[in-house]
């Protein structure tokens, strides 16, 4: 009875799988080779804040070289401070940094500045249809053209907004309104990515703060409570009608990224675990992903290989020592470990 | 709940003991005395008339006073310190910058303020800003690793690791001119202007009061070289603005030398630019402003009777008021606006007495309670109590001295709302030892153990959303060993004077704030271990044609490591800020009413941060400062003018990261007496 049941598990696995790397612009025939794609991965680094000591560590597949800062090989200048998000689009990288008030374009495989703008506390990026979207603690989204490189739009969503995700054809942002204490945002705003303008708001948990969605219509939203009488959780919303489906609190540590893959979701626990959902069956898979003998003392950043299924986990260990990405694969078996930068909160994969 | 490190944790529930224990105190010290009565004797001070400075404590001890701060180059508490072994001064640049100290590696929170022998206290932040504390009225300060050698002393002098003891100016005035007017006023870079008074005035036989008051205004501007990735900018910072005012006055009594008593008050109030880290690619900081207004009251009271019984009673009240404000936060409202009130209520009362003529013992009891208000949402309101109970001892045997002291804490919290910390009951001992092995009495080896802890700050507990306080005290051991060389001389050099200490200390449950955007965490989070070494030498010379000249040279190496966890990449990695080698030089040469002071300052490469490579780097540095003072007369009325060239060599510079320090700066001071 539990073999056809694990039989089963493997071929919906493997089908999720195939069906997954379908929807993506590049197939590849033989998933579970790591390099065959993928060029190297980006890990960018916040430091501490004040220290001006963001940086952009960059790890080569081909020829397994770590460079602990590519940014100021590449440039002529330092990254600035509180480096928060990375996201490439076609051969254009952009870097979001925080602090430092601005939003670095560079050529995604030389890490090369190609322009700067200023933009008061950004937050993160995403993109869809040659647009870039960036969040600001201004609250706004603005919209960038990934070709002119201009702002052509900003739109009002709620406040001290922080991660997005695409799903539908429309932009979730999680509203956190984190810099309000105690009065928190407890929204997620619907933006309309044909007219470009917010046209829901829904309530989710206290602070939600980190967002993803998988490809059964759920988009996932992490909250990190009030940090008093309201308890962290998950909001799950419905991306056809737009209303949280299911909602429930979660035991989450001070660091709570989540991305989803496939058939699952992933993100830390309050005792430093990697909880693995079930996003088709809606349960929680696994209470620890990872199989190996690894310890993750504080979960910063959780990154997903859609070819491979790789699963990349950041540990900012004691927040002012560099930290590590370790790669796992798809089972919670450790591949290899990397050191990165202090902070790792931030891990992009870039193609060939 | 029990925790036993090297020390001996309990918990006790009634103040039973405490009382019973003061009974039997008494009673041996009534035993005792009745059976002799050498006590008088004994009580005499010894006042050396030597130059040479007072180096042969129990405890290693450093110590300037007010003829030397042009000598240094000094304008605040910090500054003149900041050439004393084993001294780390934490400097945010400038003017109105905080200046905070820390001593052989062990954080800023493990060294108390006495002013007066009494501590200026805050228990919201756990640190004094030596910055802003003036020396118009300062007669001298002293640096005691450890505690203060004599045993006769409120309860929270033995309650730290090292203690910096400032004494003020006291009134010393005869019938024949009863009063003395000092008038002066400072001014140079960073626009300052800095008058200050002080009135001494003799009223009686018994009663004598004296009276200081300063203004100082400055804009705090100064230029910094601005090394933004590889592009270097000349910018200036802003927003470092102070406009200060203070306040002191005390009275005094006394009727012979047995029985005295003091009452002070004092009021600090200033309005202040916070300048913020530089920021890359953001226009330089300015706006966040600081206002304090704090009030002290402070009342000691010191009888020797004749039964030779000798107490020490002292109070405080203190209010502080402190006001933040920054309109750049990025929040709904675009500003944060915070208002923090503490109060304290101290009391202390010290006897001691002889048992024997080589004898001496004392029992401390100081009781404080400690409250802090903050209009921030869901603040806790906390309540502290502490107890604190000491029983020492000194005795003389031959050529060596014992000193030994049991300390008892006591600390019960309350909070308006919400979870408190438990409960604590510790007791931390220190022993300690001289011994002159040679007939010369200029040579003396010295030996400590201090076993000590500082409990969370009010600001560790509680100011961040997610409270912590399942934080437990960070406790220190501390191992040193050393030796005084000290001696006057005839010839070339009047006195010379070298000392040596090699030191351990550990640190475990340090207490690590880590910051974050929305609220960082605090956590009991390492292990410290400090090797050491402060070696210094003091020299006086008289070089001929009426030329003197001084020498003073201070050396500290301080390996302070990261022993948290063995397995981690940074263990045994240099603890951030605490610079390797420190090496401090000060020379001057005096003829007649002129001086020429040359200081120098050299600190070893430091890393900000725990990893230890090129990222976390702060390069070595050497600072140096030059003064000429004339200390002459204008119609037979006192005068000391001084000018002072700070960081001479205009080097830039940086002590924390992303503060840049000001380059070259002046400041002339006129002074007059009357």
């Amino acid at each position: 009875m539990k073999q056809i049941k694990l039989k089963y598990l493997f071929i919906s696995l493997a089908f999720a799988t195939v069906l997954a790397s379908c929807s993506k612009e590049k197939i590849k025939p033989t998933p579970d080779t790591p390099g065959s794609e993928r060029a190297g991965l980006y890990v960018l680094n916040q430091g501490g804040i004040g220290h001006n000591n963001s940086t952009l560590t960059y790890y080569d597949y081909t020829l397994k070289k770590l460079t602990s800062d590519i940014f100021t090989v590449a440039n002529t200048e330092k990254l600035g401070d509180t480096g928060n998000d990375l996201g490439i689009y076609g051969s254009k990288m952009f870097i979001v940094v925080n602090n430092s008030d601005l939003l670095d374009i560079a050529e995604a495989k030389t890490s090369k500045l190609i322009k700067k703008i200023n933009l008061t506390q950004p937050r993160s990026v995403v993109f869809y249809k040659s647009n870039a979207f960036v969040t600001s603690y201004s609250g706004t989204v603005s919209v960038i053209d990934t070709t002119s490189l201009t702002i052509i739009k900003t739109i009002n969503v709620g406040r001290s907004p922080e991660q997005m995700v695409v799903s539908n054809g429309k932009l979730y942002v999680a509203n956190s309104g984190g810099l309000d204490y105690p009065d928190f945002d407890k929204t997620v705003s619907v933006i309309d990515l044909t007219t470009l303008a917010e046209v829901k708001k829904i309530t989710v948990t206290v602070n939600p703060i980190t967002i993803t969605a998988d490809t059964y219509g759920n988009v996932y939203v992490l909250s990190a409570g009030n940090y008093g009488d309201i308890s962290a959780g998950i909001s799950i919303i419905d991306n056809t009608t737009d209303i949280v489906k299911s909602q429930s609190d979660l035991s989450l540590g001070y660091n709570i990224p989540i991305a989803a893959y496939g058939d699952y979701v992933y993100y830390p626990t309050a005792d430093n675990k990697i909880a693995m959902y079930n996003a088709k069956t809606q349960k929680l898979e696994r209470a620890n992903f990872i199989t190996s003998d690894v310890t993750i003392t504080a979960p910063y950043a959780i990154t997903v290989d859609s070819i491979t299924g790789e699963v990349f986990i950041a540990d900012a260990k004691d927040y002012s020592s560099n930290g590590t990405v370790t790669a796992f694969d798809k089972n919670g078996t450790k591949e290899y470990s990397i050191e990165t930068g202090v902070n790792p909160g931030r891990i992009t994969l870039l193609n060939k | 709940m029990k925790i036993t490190i090297s020390g001996i944790f309990k918990y006790s529930r009634s103040l039973s003991g405490y009382f019973a224990l003061l009974f039997i105190f008494l009673l041996a010290c009534a035993n005792a005395l009745a059976q002799q009565d050498s006590s008088k004797k004994l009580k005499e001070v010894v006042i050396s008339s030597s130059k040479a400075p007072f180096i042969q404590t129990i405890t290693p001890s450093q110590q300037i006073t007010a003829t030397d701060f042009t000598r240094y180059s000094a304008a605040n508490v910090a500054d003149a310190i900041r050439n004393f072994a084993g001294v780390n001064i934490k400097d945010y640049g400038g003017i109105g910058g905080l200046k905070t100290v820390s001593v052989r590696g062990l954080g800023a929170n493990h060294i108390a303020v006495l002013y007066d022998g009494v501590q200026i206290n805050d228990a919201e932040n756990g640190q004094v800003d030596l910055g802003r504390l003036n020396l118009n009225n300062v007669q001298e300060i002293a640096l005691y690793n450890g505690q203060p050698p004599n045993i006769l002393q409120p309860a929270r002098s033995f309650a730290s690791a090292s203690i910096l003891s400032i004494i003020t100016v006291k009134p010393r005035l005869d019938s024949g001119k009863p009063f003395l007017i000092t008038a002066g006023v400072k001014t140079g870079s960073f626009g300052l202007f800095n008058p200050y008074v002080q009135w001494q005035q003799r009223l009686s036989n018994n009663w004598s009061f004296i009276i200081n008051s300063y203004l100082q205004k400055a804009n705090g501007r100064y230029n910094y070289i601005n090394d933004d990735g590889l592009v270097k900018s000349r910018q200036t910072r802003v927003g470092s603005d102070i406009d200060a005012q203070q306040v002191d006055g005390a009275i005094y009594w006394a009727k012979n030398d047995s029985s005295k008593f003091n009452l002070r008050a004092n009021y600090y109030n200033s309005d202040r630019g916070l300048p913020g880290a530089v920021i890359v690619n953001k226009p330089p900081p300015a706006g966040q402003r600081l206002w304090n207004k704090d009030l002290f009251l402070q009342a000691g009271y010191d009888h020797l009777f004749n039964s030779g019984i000798h107490i020490l009673l002292n109070s405080k009240f203190s209010k502080n008021y402190l006001h933040y404000f920054n309109p750049q936060f990025p929040s709904t409202a675009g500003f944060l606006d915070q208002n923090f009130t503490q109060h304290e209520y101290y009391q202390s009362a010290a006897l001691s007495c002889y048992l024997l003529p080589n004898w001496e013992i004392s029992y401390t009891a100081d009781l404080s309670v400690n409250n802090m208000s903050a209009d921030l949402p869901g603040f806790r309101y906390p309540t502290r109590v502490t107890l604190l109970n000491v029983l020492a001892s000194t005795f003389i045997l031959g050529k060596t001295t014992f000193q030994a002291s049991l300390l008892n804490t006591n600390v019960t919290e309350n909070v308006a709302t919400g979870t408190t910390i438990p409960h604590r009951n510790i007791f931390s001992p220190t022993v300690m030892a001289t011994i002159k092995p040679f007939d010369d009495a200029c040579f003396q080896i010295r030996g400590f153990y201090k076993y000590i802890f500082r409990v969370p700050t009010f600001n560790e507990l509680y100011y961040n959303f997610i409270t912590n306080t399942k934080l437990k005290p960070e406790l220190t051991n501390q191992y040193d060993l050393g030796f005084t060389y000290s001696k006057n001389l005839d010839g070339l050099f009047e006195y010379i004077s070298f000392t040596g200490d090699a030191y351990y200390n550990n640190v475990t449950n340090k207490i690590v704030y880590t910051p974050n955007l929305y609220n960082g965490s605090v956590e009991n989070f390492g292990k410290v271990d400090i090797k050491g070494l402060d070696a210094g030498l003091k020299t006086q010379a008289r070089l001929g044609a009426g030329y003197d000249a001084v020498l003073s040279v201070n050396y500290s190496y301080q390996q302070a490591q990261n022993v948290t966890d063995p397995t981690s990449s940074i263990y045994l990695n240099q603890l951030p800020y605490i610079p390797k080698n420190t090496f401090a030089f000060n020379a001057g040469v005096i003829k007649g009413p002129i001086g020429v002071y040359y200081n120098q300052q050299q600190l070893s490469s430091r890393y900000y941060n725990n990893n230890n490579n090129d990222e976390d780097y702060l390069p070595k540095y050497t600072v140096s400062d030059a003064s000429v003072v004339y200390k002459g007369a204008y119609k037979h009325l006192p005068v000391i003018l001084s000018a002072e060239v700070n960081n001479l060599f205009d080097k830039n510079y940086m002590v924390v990261q992303s503060y840049p320090m000001p380059g070259r700066s002046f400041r002339i001071s006129f002074q007059i007496t009357i």
